[in-house]
């Protein structure tokens, strides 16, 4: 995958990225894991209120994630 | 024997996977899931070259944009209670005059106990309860309203940077605006809520969001005692209310609920017009429950106050009870009277006051002539509907937060400093308002 | 004169999948709310009564997976393993197929007696969406009910499976996904351990239970933990 590695937070609105992996406990990456959001999955930051939450477009459904976990979805450009 | 080899070569067998996909086994496999699926929407489904998915995007870009997007729901908040209040308020005069022309006839009836109970126990005491049916009927159809459309999910998107201040997050939301509502669905929906500490903290402080039962209250007193600003009273009470919210939350979270944060993570599902009968079907399994009350408990405690009141047992009570709210303004029987049984339900406090002073002619009198008979000042009433704000959540939000929490212990708590805390806050109103007032 | 035949159904779905209206158009004024036995989660039931035949409907918690991550995910697989209703009914959003087919295929290797409504499909409509419904069902191997329960179309074509499904009428294929050469070879080597405890491989499928363990599964581990036989 090219690009750097950045945090989700980080991304521009409209812009496509690649998830990495998630650095957090378990329960985090699971729960999105459920969600659909796995490392290789794209998803396009549709809205980000930074420093608040942040929408992104995952498989076709909006998903609203908090910042503190914007910053733990590491990306990198798809 | 079997258990704990099957264990022990669970843990060998993840090792393992770990090694070699260089990930937790349970990712992988989540992963080999969601490629099937994939591999199945190949298949499937033909999505047109470009989304067409923009109308609701369009929307948020508005509705939930940073600068606007607070300013926005503000807004709507505003005009969801302006409205409701604007539209029910002739409604609230025909069923005033309904039931003040029943109450008169009652009246008439002899034998005359049988009337002073038809007429000023039913009629008078549960009929100034009913009136408050349309603005709190109008009340959850704009809150189901704003569910169904999914406008909500937006708002507790926008507000969760604030939750997030005063411990909280987003998810708290629509718990709390529920509560406005009446606090007992409320408190149900913090099951949405991970969180223990999250869903605790939001349980605790849901009881001093103003339900529509202590709606009829402040009505009463704002309208009799400050007739040209009432709107802004009744607003400042539900600001209060949010300001002590946001108090205790810090408070609690920094000393008895310690701890992380939940995550937020939410699904934003698609604007959507809502369907008449799904908003109506909402509105309706709400609002059931506040009539069932008025049909049951709100009748009941009315009926038995009247009794009191009739055979003048109800006096002696209220003296005894009375003093302790001298230093709030307040401290006649009649309104300890009031105060004690509107924790079986915060109606009551109307409806007593609606059977004790069954001579009013109807409920815009009601206030004027409790004013007159308790000789209170506009400080007074001001005092006694923030004591009313926060006081002790009803007996079935009570026995709700037990169910939900599965202890005594939490709805003891907030009973006991509710009351507490009720009683510094009207007492300070009070004392320091007389210092400007003389 | 003959008796209503009696059969219980799930209802399983993602949050805003639309599960609430279409139990609601099952069951219509006929429910009944209380609690799920032991914790404060609310459960919803109800009846509907279709050619002779009594449908108790068992409304689960909306959720997105049957991993032990909440209460609700736990509630809503312990039912169908436990009490194995004649048939699982998923709500599937139409519009948002990936996300929900994730509950679906989990709900297919537990076991479940499965019929997917395919609801909201007015919503995939709208975004361009088509959706080749005999090939889902196909390569599922569970019947498929497009529905737009809004409108309360569809309804008496779902309820026509769920009495197929409940009277054995339909052929389900066992489901089997490949989660590739390592995992499965880990998988056989728990199913053989597993296999050698009776009360589990009576009670539970041996390689849902295996992929269960493999997935760290806490409640899983936990029952295996407490039962000492």
């Amino acid at each position: 995958m090219a690009g750097p590695l950045m945090p989700l937070a980080m991304v521009r609105p409209g812009e496509v990225v690649s998830v990495v992996g998630v650095r957090s406990g378990r329960g985090l990456p699971r729960r999105l894991a459920d969600m659909g959001l796995l490392p290789g999955t794209k998803i396009r930051v549709v809205n980000s209120m930074r420093p608040g939450p942040i929408i992104i477009d995952l498989r076709g459904s909006r998903l609203a994630l908090g910042y503190g976990i914007a910053q733990k979805i590491m990306v990198t450009g798809a | 024997m079997n258990r704990e080899e099957i264990l022990e070569a669970q843990e060998k067998s993840l090792a393992h996977l770990r090694s070699v996909y260089r990930e937790d086994a349970e990712t992988v496999i989540a992963d080999a899931r969601y490629g099937f699926i994939s591999g199945l929407i190949k298949e499937t489904l033909k999505k047109p070259a470009v989304e067409r998915r923009t109308i609701s995007d369009s929307i948020d870009k508005v509705l939930v944009n940073r600068g606007l997007g607070l300013f926005i729901f503000l807004a709507i908040l505003f005009g969801v209670f302006q409205l409701t209040f604007t539209v029910s308020e002739p409604l609230m005069g025909w069923i005033d005059d309904g039931f003040g022309w029943l109450a008169d006839e009652a009246a008439t009836i002899s034998p005359e106990w049988l009337g002073s109970f038809i007429g000023d126990g039913v009629f008078g005491g549960v009929g100034s309860v009913l009136m408050f049916v349309p603005p709190i009927f109008l009340l959850f159809l704009a809150l189901a309203f704003l569910e169904d459309c999914g406008y909500l999910a937006r708002a507790a998107f926008v507000m969760d940077r604030l939750m997030h201040r005063i411990g909280l997050h987003g998810r708290s939301f629509i718990p709390l605006v529920l509560g406005f509502g009446c606090n007992v669905p409320a408190i149900m929906a913090t099951r949405t809520i991970e969180n223990p500490k999250d869903r605790l903290t939001t349980i605790l402080i849901i009881p001093f969001m103003s339900c529509g039962a202590r709606l009829p209250i402040y009505i009463l007193f704002a309208g009799a005692f400050f007739t040209a600003y009432r709107g802004l009273v009744v607003f400042s009470m539900y600001a209060i209310g949010v300001i002590l919210a946001v108090i205790m939350a810090l408070v609690l979270r920094k000393t008895l609920l310690k701890g992380p944060s939940g995550h937020f993570v939410m699904e934003l599902p698609p604007y959507r017009l809502p369907t008449l009968t799904g908003i109506i079907m909402h509105t309706w399994e709400r609002g059931r429950e506040f009539l069932l009350r008025a049909g049951t408990i709100i009748f009941a405690v009315v009926v038995f106050v009247w009794l009191l009141d009739y055979t003048g047992a109800l006096e002696p009570i209220g003296k005894a009870i009375a003093p302790i709210f001298s230093p709030l303004g307040f401290g006649q029987w009649q309104a300890a009277v009031a105060l004690i049984f509107g924790v079986l339900a915060k109606e009551v406090v109307v409806g007593t006051f609606g059977t004790l002073f069954a001579g009013a002619e109807g409920l815009g009198d009601l206030g004027d002539v409790v004013g007159a008979e308790l000789a209170w000042t506009p400080l007074i009433a001001f005092a006694f509907m923030a004591f009313c704000l926060i006081y002790v959540p009803c007996v079935a939000a009570i026995a709700i937060m037990r169910r939900e929490t599965n202890s005594w212990r939490w709805p003891a708590f907030t009973a006991g400093y509710t009351i507490f805390l009720g009683w510094i806050v009207a007492m300070l109103i009070y004392q320091i308002g007389r210092l400007f007032t003389g | 004169m003959s008796m209503a035949k009696e059969i219980t159904i799930a209802l399983a779905g993602n949050p805003n999948s639309g599960k609430t209206t279409v139990f609601n158009n099952l069951t219509g004024a006929r429910q009944h709310v209380g609690n799920w036995p032991g914790v404060t989660v609310e459960k919803k039931e109800g009846t509907c009564r279709y050619q002779g035949y009594t449908i108790k409907v068992v409304d689960l918690p909306g959720v997105y997976s049957l991993t032990a991550y909440s209460l609700d995910e736990v509630i809503a697989r312990n039912f169908v393993v436990e009490e194995r209703p004649d048939a699982v009914v998923d709500v599937v959003d139409a519009s948002n197929l990936e996300r929900n087919l994730y509950l679906a295929v989990q709900l297919l290797e537990v076991g479940a007696p499965l019929i997917i409504a395919l609801n909201m499909m007015d919503q995939a409509e709208s975004r361009g969406y088509q959706i080749d419904v005999s090939q889902l069902s196909y390569l599922l191997g569970v019947p498929v009910v497009p529905m737009e329960a809004n409108r309360s179309s569809g309804i008496q074509e779902l309820l026509q499976e769920i009495v197929k499904m409940a009277d054995g009428e339909v052929q389900t294929r066992g489901f089997r996904l490949d989660y590739g050469r390592e995992v499965e070879e880990e998988i056989a080597k728990m199913q053989e351990l597993i296999s050698r405890d009776e009360e589990l491989s009576r009670k539970y499928s041996l390689r849902w239970l295996a992929i269960k363990l493999l997935e760290a599964d806490e409640e899983v581990v936990k029952r295996l933990g407490m039962k000492q036989g």
